[in-house]
């Protein structure tokens, strides 16, 4: 049957961007900063909001946006786990990819305002987190005190450590904890997993919104450790992952009970987490 | 009333192939499914209309098994979206009942709504006719009733027809069938019929409360049971008028390519195995649970309707003899106390 060129919008269809910067954050994660070729970002993104990246002809894939430079940029720190991230981390600045979003909810910005933030990130959990904390630092004033609990297997690989070690830490009223999996010669801070280092650090619930990412486990964990310290159902907030394909909900596969993170997540409070299946 | 006699069935399905492409319910072979009429072949093909359902269901038709989303250019130096594809060719589907018009229903629901609109899906389904062929006499697996479909009484229907034996009652319900009807004015007569009575239904299903007793069933024991036959072999979602999940993926060859979306499984592990080794249906209990949650509960609970209409197809096609209307009645018997 023929196939007709339509002038009609088409989620599935992405804008082409170019890859106008790479930084290597750690040995298996790399910053891909993109811009419209038309110029400015394809799209507008909020904290917590997702991209779906394609690289033709190889695949395309999912991704939390990491920040959104004005409109400058977008940055998206991908770690290199497949066939398509592998393929990722091999092109070069100039390259020209697809993107199409923004998807997801992202995080409730406006309803934290006012509240001490506490930030929870394992691994390339940093990255949807980044966005968060980035935009608190841009509206300083609008957030308490922040505390940033963050821990990855290895010192080499804790993601964006110019603002982990350097940036982050001299922000007013702002404290970063980082921990390691196991020692390591040239490691003098703490070493052990992030719920536990989250338990001793033990951050007192009062006023406090605590924001959640990292691979499922250390989620679950780390939800079951600010339970037991106190945190309200609706002062724990955690952005999920699934597989996904379409990214506009209806391809099915990214369901976790009724919800699907594409759309209706990522980003779900405890309270919401409670009444869906523990699916994923 | 309009009457559309059987001895002039063949010369209004020519008239309607003239129109538009004509989907007709056909056994072809070993299959049967909704083909092009002008494909039809006498001798080796049969026309289904008292089959009340052919195996494979009409879904196809708005929305394909493969269908191209764009196709590309694309290497290390630049990309462009070469051609995004949307068909808007003109399509009837002649004798569809009302089990697979309700799951045309629940297909409008997932493109059409909640946030964003699917426009391949949307060009089809604009320019698709449904005459839909109402049901008297329910077949040995059908239970559309049970699941709220009244199987008389076809829902998104542009013309509904009524077998009266040697004729159909032609009763248009839309502009879309005003304009079939017209184009059939040669062929309709107007005289009185009576309509057929409605048969019982012979399988008896209570689907009542199970959606909201599932709320409190995701851990509960009788998935083991009920899932351990289960092959994941993904034919009762290949044959489910409702099922849509589909798959996007790209063929390419050189720096040209095509970026395509196909009908997918949520009985494959693949379907949610994420890169980097973590999947939250890794095993095929949790993807059985999972299929039969989504038909009963979770549908229902964002649509507002069981993701199941009744149409049997599942029972007749599974090689493990899984019985959806066995796991219903199961699910109503379970024993859901503590520690259950």
């Amino acid at each position: 049957m023929p196939e007709h060129k339509c002038d009609c919008e088409n989620p599935l269809v992405p804008g082409i961007v170019e890859v106008i910067d790479i930084k290597d954050e750690t040995p298996d994660v790399k910053s891909f900063f993109v811009r419209s070729v038309d110029g400015g970002v394809p799209f507008n993104v909020m904290p917590g909001q997702l991209g779906m990246v394609s690289l033709m002809p190889v695949g395309e894939g999912m991704y939390s946006v990491s920040w959104q430079e004005e409109q400058e940029y977008l940055q998206f720190a991908i770690k290199r786990v497949g066939l398509m991230t592998d393929e990722l981390h091999r092109i070069e600045v100039g390259q020209k990819l697809g993107v199409r979003g923004p998807y997801g909810n992202g995080f409730p910005v406006e309803e934290c305002k006012g509240r001490d933030m506490l930030f929870i990130a394992g691994g390339i959990g940093l990255a949807p987190l980044r966005s968060f904390i980035k935009y608190c630092f841009k509206h300083r004033r609008d957030y308490r005190r922040i505390q940033i609990i963050y821990g990855s297997r290895s010192y080499n690989d804790l993601c964006f450590k110019d603002e982990l070690f350097d940036k982050w830490p001299r922000e007013q009223d702002t404290e970063v904890y980082t921990t390691i999996d196991n020692p390591e010669a040239a490691w003098d801070g703490h070493v052990g997993f992030v719920p536990a280092y989250l338990e001793e650090i033990s951050p007192s619930p009062e006023g406090k919104i605590a924001v959640v990412c990292g691979p499922p486990i250390m989620i679950k964990f780390v939800l079951q450790s600010l339970e037991k310290m106190g945190y309200g159902d609706e002062q724990v907030i955690s952005t999920l992952e699934m597989r996904m394909k379409c990214g506009i909900g209806k391809c099915g596969r990214c369901n976790v009970g009724s919800e699907y993170i594409c759309l209706d997540g990522p980003v779900f409070t405890l309270a919401q987490l409670k009444k869906l299946p523990p699916e994923w | 009333m309009q009457i559309l006699s059987k001895s002039k069935l063949n010369a209004a399905l020519d008239l309607l192939s003239r129109q538009a492409e004509l989907f007709v319910p056909l056994a072809r072979g070993e299959e049967s499914g909704y083909y092009p009429w002008k494909s039809y072949q006498a001798g080796s093909d049969q026309l289904m209309l008292d089959a009340l359902n052919v195996m494979l269901p009409p879904k196809g038709v708005v929305f394909p098994q493969t269908e191209r989303i764009y196709s590309f250019t694309g290497n290390d130096k630049g990309v462009e979206i070469k051609e995004s594809f949307e068909n808007h060719d003109p399509r009837i589907i002649f004798g569809i009942r009302a089990c697979d018009t309700a799951a045309l229903d629940c297909f409008d629901d997932v493109f059409l709504t909640m946030g964003y609109v699917d426009s391949l899906y949307a060009a089809r389904r604009e320019n698709t006719t449904i005459i839909a062929h109402a049901c008297y006499r329910p077949g040995d697996n059908c239970f559309c009733a049970a699941m709220g479909i009244d199987p008389t009484e076809p829902t998104k229907a542009d013309v509904i027809i009524r077998d009266t034996g040697d004729a159909y009652i032609w009763e248009s319900k839309t502009d879309k069938g005003d304009k079939l009807t017209a184009a059939l004015s040669s062929l309709l007569e107007d005289r009185e019929a009576a309509t057929p009575e409605m048969q019982a239904f012979k399988h008896q299903v209570d689907y009542e409360g199970v959606a909201e007793k599932l709320k409190d069933m995701f851990e509960h024991s009788i998935w083991d049971e009920l899932s351990q036959t289960c092959q994941t072999c993904g034919i009762c979602t290949y044959v489910c008028p409702s099922c849509y999940c589909f798959d996007i993926q790209v063929k390419s060859w050189g720096d040209e390519g095509y970026r395509f979306r196909c009908y997918d499984s949520c009985m494959y592990p693949e379907y949610t195995q994420m890169a980097g080794g973590h999947n939250p249906r890794g095993d095929s209990r949790e993807r059985f649970r999972n299929r039969f949650l989504h038909k009963l509960e979770f549908f229902k609970e964002r649509y507002g309707k069981p993701l199941c209409t009744g149409c049997g197809r599942c029972i007749v096609a599974c090689p493990a003899g899984i019985d959806i209307t066995q796991i219903i009645k199961q699910i109503k018997e379970a024993d859901t106390s503590a520690g259950a």
